[in-house]
């Protein structure tokens, strides 16, 4: 029992720290949120677990990397000379490049992949969506470049960050930090007019030696008064990108809710995704009616892609939609596979609950608890937060 | 009375072949050292067999859909492992006999983790359900990354292993194909199929809908346990990263392509899936594999693209003679073939599409996803459809010259 | 009856049949259950090596015809392809050169790749292949998890296996296990002791990929080195290989107020993280890591925020040494770039070491050769020298420390093996 309980013995709770981690998770969260409603509105309509969105992310990823290339934000790009700079059009343009090849993409793959199975059994749409996905993947791996790519972190013009202090911690510590740390910068000056910066022990002269293993002893103190002065105040870092990034899935959403609740088109997918038999006899265009659940589910893909590979700077391969895929999936079904909102919702909650999760100081089991999370939830409410459950056969 | 003569021959039947094939592929071994790789393929083959109509047991006979099998495979390898490394030193029975425990032990285990999975089926329904049985995979898998004693990402090792256990093996794929064949003609397999069609109208009726799922669960994960555990001893050392999402995607695509509650469609599927990945290894000459060019590549993508086309059309619109129906299929499917040397050549005269090429190892998993596809796409009901494959069936396409199964 | 009989007497009758076709010569018994013994492989556990190893009792594949086939595990598909593919085009490199040159007493070389496709399983079969296909020796893999799989089947047919990325320490307790590559009870001290002594940090900070066995591994001994000399490790995070977020654990790091952070899983994951660990505000914080962090891309997947960030290395391609400009010339004379990982120096000596051992073997067996690995000394390699020798497979080798620039690595600090 013990081996079973030793990571328990590591929590640790930093209440100071819970609304920066909060807020890291509703960021997060949001583009879990942007995936799942691709999964969600798919299902909606078609009742099929489209295992291939999450390889729609990852094209979008690419499709983002390669206009960012074609902009000149390449790596040898931003040595040159003049480097390319980035401002919103920039972003805008890729956003676009990025949603438009992914409702390419998506459409494309319903109009091969999937339409032929529509009369067949669910479970056999499901082995189709398995093995497109596959393909993608190792397909993409014939022909893309064979390393891991990224973004260029100069692509992204909003990289500072913006401080919004909860609570202030006491004057006199701020006033003992500040002290400290102005001891810090000196001494700091000090050793850059004696050594390069970066310089090794073994490089550095005896008196440069000296200042440093003074400077050593006063980063120790002002580190430790930073902590004081953290444990004492609350307040929350943000990167003025990662805001946009979230104001943009808002947008995003809310103009898909639009969409769905206010145009014709979107009163057509209600009805199809509350009756689809119902509907195509009520002369309901049902073929029209998925191409486009395809388009704007594919399209809020390549949305998330564009901006978690530019604002996040992560890793694209084509191996990038698996991990992100499921867990987007997983929050679809947390909020009840086939409810807009619900995706939305769960989204939101999984990247929570998954930043809390490493606060406790799980951070080894981080993906598991969108699991754990998901069964328990699933347990009280068999259809999801918000979806209704309904009995179906495989 | 007849009736026990004809089991009982038949289980000395199957013994027979059982320790004639081990000794058999034994000899060969002991002959050419090399045949060992086709040793191990049979090995993984047969427990890939237990796999597939394990699930099959669940997915498509009690039609309860599970997605995370390969969870239940890796509860039983790590309980077998477990087991082995701390028992087998201290007890007094042979390699041979072990088999038998660890195979049980981590039927047992992988058993328990089932009935936990299987009691969420009473309240879960379809994709929810499919998504809990992922869900626990996850789980389970990182949970093992998390835990030292259990080797983390690194894997155990299991000291006391026992490379000759194809017979073991062979003996848990029969005995899981008799259980599903056996379960399905008797009245308590006829309570699993109407759960399957049915769940409302079959609880009216008076069956035990609880009981029903829970048992396939058990019962289902118990052999996929038992082949964790047997596959843990053969290998000698297990890994977290044997057991995959992708592991569970492929058998779950075992069963459906082979045709969901057909015993003999899963076990001919989980062969063709398990060997497909395989071929590719095979295709070298003098040491070099084959080269593939992007002009080869393109034809063939092409081709296949047109003759699936014709051939679902066929299927799906022809109204003619079986025979002549069988015939244009040949007819595009050679054509196809055809089809792709003839553009391959003109395509090569392209420098661009002549220069890339690739090794046909590097191509083995976009073979297996494309297979997929094509097959979902030609026989969405998977190549067996719902009916199971019989000698009656067999003799009767013998005699007429006709394939028995007729798609309705 | 006869529905029921049927299958059973088929299959009985074929396999008589076939038993009475064959005749097979069974050593070890007479009965299909019978008498063979288990094999009696070493645990390899979590235990280090200590005691001398157990040569493999099997006699190994026999050099044949005027062919001398090496095999190569890589992973050719899955998420180490980028490591895969390169040690692919180094070992294809060295064979090409071997060839030019001769060959090995006019008998020319023959590398055969298996797709081992990330996969432990695949590995296995791959290599079970390849020594079925006649390799005398078989080189490979990138990972220890699959390394490992590889070395059982190795090891039971007595073929010499030389390990290219495989750091785990412990998988060097089969006698016929070598590698190219140092272990993680080098590597991390040398990063610790770098950090301590070099660097002057005192509280670091651990970042660990638990998914894959090559981070796990140098976080422990890197931990052990560090505490060891009088440092404190503040925290340890953990993630997994393919994750993109890590602020949340970044977050945590922030919060103990480190002067470094160890990261040491691979570079897909480094480079977003490092950005991470700016955008978050930690900004004069000292950036350390492993040789998974070596390849071309590690700057366009850092930016900023990763230059200035040390890590352990096999080699460096600014290096004078005569080696590593001749393999570099070569490289970019195949294939038109530089090597994207390590991976591809490493690729190569591993088949050079083969080669050369091949060359020295008294018998042209897979025993002679490994007689004849184990006996290496000084073997001159582009990712430094190579001696086997006394060394249970290990080779005490040199260890770099680079220093992340914009225009490539800079090298800050060499380690001998018995530097520390």
């Amino acid at each position: 029992m013990d081996v079973l309980l030793s990571p328990l013995a590591g929590l640790q709770m930093d209440f100071g720290a819970l609304p920066q981690q909060l807020v890291n998770g509703i960021l997060i969260g949001s583009i879990y949120a942007l995936i799942a409603l691709g999964y969600t509105m798919v299902y909606g309509v078609l009742r099929l677990i489209n295992f291939a969105h999450g390889e729609v992310f990852m094209i979008g990823c690419y499709a983002a990397l390669f206009t960012s290339w074609a902009m000149g934000f390449t790596a040898t790009g931003m040595q040159a000379a003049k480097p390319p700079t980035s401002n919103i059009v920039t972003l805008l343009i890729m956003l676009f490049v990025s949603m438009a090849v992914c409702s390419l993409v998506g459409v494309t793959i319903e109009r091969f992949a999937y339409r032929p199975m529509r009369n067949q059994s669910r479970i056999a749409s499901l082995i189709t969506a398995i093995g497109v996905s596959l393909l993608l993947q190792f397909g993409g791996q014939l022909f893309l470049p064979p390393l891991q790519q990224n973004i260029q972190a100069e692509v992204n013009p909003f990289r500072d960050t913006i401080s919004l202090t909860l609570r202030q911690a006491p004057a006199s510590l701020k006033q003992e930090f500040k002290t400290a740390s102005l001891a810090q910068k000196a001494a700091e000056e000090r050793l850059a007019e004696l050594a390069p910066p970066g310089a090794l022990t073994s490089e550095l002269s005896p008196e440069a030696l000296e200042v440093r293993e003074r400077l050593s002893e006063l980063t120790i103190k002002s580190n430790s008064l930073r902590a004081q002065v953290n444990d004492a105040s609350v307040f929350v870092v943000i990167q003025k990108g990662k805001l946009i990034m979230f104001a943009a899935a808002l947008v995003l959403m809310i103009i898909l809710r639009h969409i769905v609740l206010k145009t014709a088109t979107g009163r057509a997918m209600r009805a199809v995704n509350h009756d689809f038999q119902s509907a195509s006899l009520m002369g309901v265009n049902v073929n029209r009616v998925i191409t486009y659940t395809f388009m704007i589910g594919s399209a809020l893909a390549g949305a998330g892609a564009m901006m978690n590979s530019t604002f996040e700077g992560t890793a694209i391969t084509p191996f990038a939609g698996v991990a992100l895929g499921v867990k987007a999936f997983v929050a679809a079904v947390l909020g009840g596979i086939g409810n807009i909102p619900g995706a939305v919702l769960g989204g939101i909650l999984m990247g929570v609950a998954e930043s809390l999760v490493v606060w406790v100081g799980l951070s080894g089991y981080k993906d598991a608890i969108a699991f754990v999370i998901l069964i328990v939830i699933l347990l009280f409410r068999p259809g999801g937060l918000l979806g209704s459950s309904a009995v179906e056969k495989v | 009375m007849k009736i026990w003569v004809v089991r009982i021959l038949s289980i000395i039947g199957t013994l027979v072949a059982v320790f004639g094939f081990e000794f058999f592929m034994r000899g060969l071994v002991a002959q050419d050292q090399s045949l060992d790789y086709i040793y191990r393929l049979a090995v993984l083959a047969g427990l890939f067999v237990t796999l597939a109509v394990s699930l099959n047991l669940i997915n498509g006979i009690t039609g309860q859909f599970s997605i995370g099998h390969a969870s239940f495979y890796m509860v039983g390898a790590y309980a077998g492992a477990t087991l082995t490394n701390s028992l087998y030193k201290i007890q007094p029975l042979g390699p041979e006999t072990w088999l038998f425990v660890v195979a049980l032990g981590g039927a047992v285990a992988a058993g328990i983790a089932g009935l936990i999975v299987g009691l969420h089926s009473l309240r879960l329904k379809g994709d929810y359900l499919a998504i809990v049985t992922l869900g626990f995979g996850e789980i389970i898998r990182i949970i093992v990354f998390n835990q030292p004693f259990l080797g983390g990402s690194f894997g155990l090792n299991i000291a006391d292993k026992n490379d000759k256990s194809l017979w073991a093996v062979l003996l848990l794929a029969i005995l899981c194909i008799a259980v599903c064949r056996n379960l399905c003609q008797t009245p308590h397999g006829l309570a699993f199929l109407a759960v399957r069609e049915d769940e409302v109208a079959s609880s009216a009726m008076g069956v035990n809908v609880t009981r029903v799922k829970v048992t396939a669960f058990i019962v289902g994960s118990a052999f996929a346990g038992a082949a964790g555990a047997l596959l843990g001893v053969y290998d000698g050392l297990i890994t977290p990263d044997t057991f995959r999402m992708d592991v569970s995607f492929l058998i779950l695509t075992m069963v459906v392509l082979g045709g969901t509650g057909s015993i003999t469609g899963s076990v001919i599927a989980a062969l063709l899936l398990f060997s497909i990945p395989e071929w590719p290894r095979f295709m070298v000459e003098g040491g070099k594999p084959w080269q593939v060019t992007g002009a080869t590549l393109l034809a063939g993508a092409i081709c296949l693209i047109v003759s699936v086309y014709l051939v679902k059309r066929t299927i799906d619109e022809y109204h003619g003679p079986q025979r002549t129906k069988t015939l244009r299929i040949v007819g595009i499917v050679g054509g196809g073939i055809i089809g792709t040397v003839l553009l391959g050549t003109v395509f090569g005269l392209i420098p661009v599409l002549a220069n890339r090429t690739w090794d046909v190892g590097a191509l083995r998993m976009v073979f297996l996803a494309v297979t997929l596809i094509v097959l979902m796409l030609i026989r969405p009901q998977g190549i067996f459809g719902h009916e199971e494959f019989g000698w009656q069936k067999a003799m009767k396409a013998l005699r007429f010259g006709k394939p028995g199964a007729n798609p309705t | 009856m006869i529905r029921q009989l049927l299958p059973a007497g088929l299959c009985a009758l074929a396999i008589s049949a076939f038993m009475v076709g064959c005749k097979p010569a069974e050593p070890t018994g007479t009965t299909g259950t019978g008498s063979s013994t288990p094999s009696t492989s070493t645990s390899a556990g979590t235990t280090p090596a200590t005691a001398a190893r157990t040569a493999p009792e099997a006699p190994g594949n026999e050099i044949t015809g005027d062919t001398i086939k090496i095999g190569l595990v890589a992973s050719q598909n899955g998420e180490l392809r980028p490591w895969g593919i390169d040690t692919v085009s180094g070992a294809k490199l060295a064979e090409e050169e071997v060839n030019a040159a001769g060959g090995i007493n006019g008998k020319k070389i023959q590398v055969m790749v298996g797709d081992s496709a990330s996969n432990p399983q695949d590995g296995k079969n791959a290599a079970q292949k390849l020594i079925a296909d006649g390799a005398v020796v078989v080189l490979g893999e990138v990972a220890s998890g699959i390394t490992a799989q590889m070395n059982e089947v190795a090891y039971e047919k007595g073929v010499p296996l030389i390990a290219i990325g495989a750091t785990r320490t412990d998988l060097a307790q089969k006698g016929n296990f070598f590698r190219v590559c140092y272990t993680d009870d080098f590597q991390g001290p040398v990063m610790a002791a770098f950090a301590y002594r070099e660097l002057n940090l005192r509280r670091v900070a651990i970042m660990t990929d638990r998914s894959t066995p090559y981070s796990t591994g140098l976080s422990d001994s890197f931990r052990k080195k560090f505490t060891e000399l009088g440092g404190e490790i503040v925290t340890e995070e953990f993630y997994q290989s393919k994750e993109t977020q890590f602020t949340a654990q970044l977050t945590n790091v922030k919060g103990k107020t480190p002067d470094g952070i160890f990261m040491s899983g691979y570079f897909p994951e480094v480079g977003p993280m490092a950005r991470q660990i700016r955008d978050i505000g930690m900004k004069d914080v000292k950036l350390l890591g492993g040789d998974g962090w070596d390849s071309t891309e590690l700057t366009s997947g850092g930016g900023d925020a990763i230059i200035g960030g040390f890590f352990c290395n096999h080699y460096n391609n600014q290096e004078p040494r005569e080696e590593v400009k001749k393999f570099l010339a070569a490289w970019n004379k195949k294939y038109a770039t530089t090597p994207g990982t390590t991976m591809g120096a490493l690729g190569y000596d591993a088949t050079m070491l083969a080669v050369d051992a091949i060359r020295r073997a008294t018998t042209p067996n897979s025993k002679g050769i490994l007689e004849a690995l184990e006996a290496t000394e000084n073997f001159m390699s582009v990712s430094g020298k190579i001696t086997l020798k006394g060394n249970n497979g290990n080779p005490p080798k040199r260890a770099l420390v680079v220093e992340v620039s914009r225009t490539g690595q800079v090298f800050r600090k060499a380690y001998e093996p018995g530097d520390l």
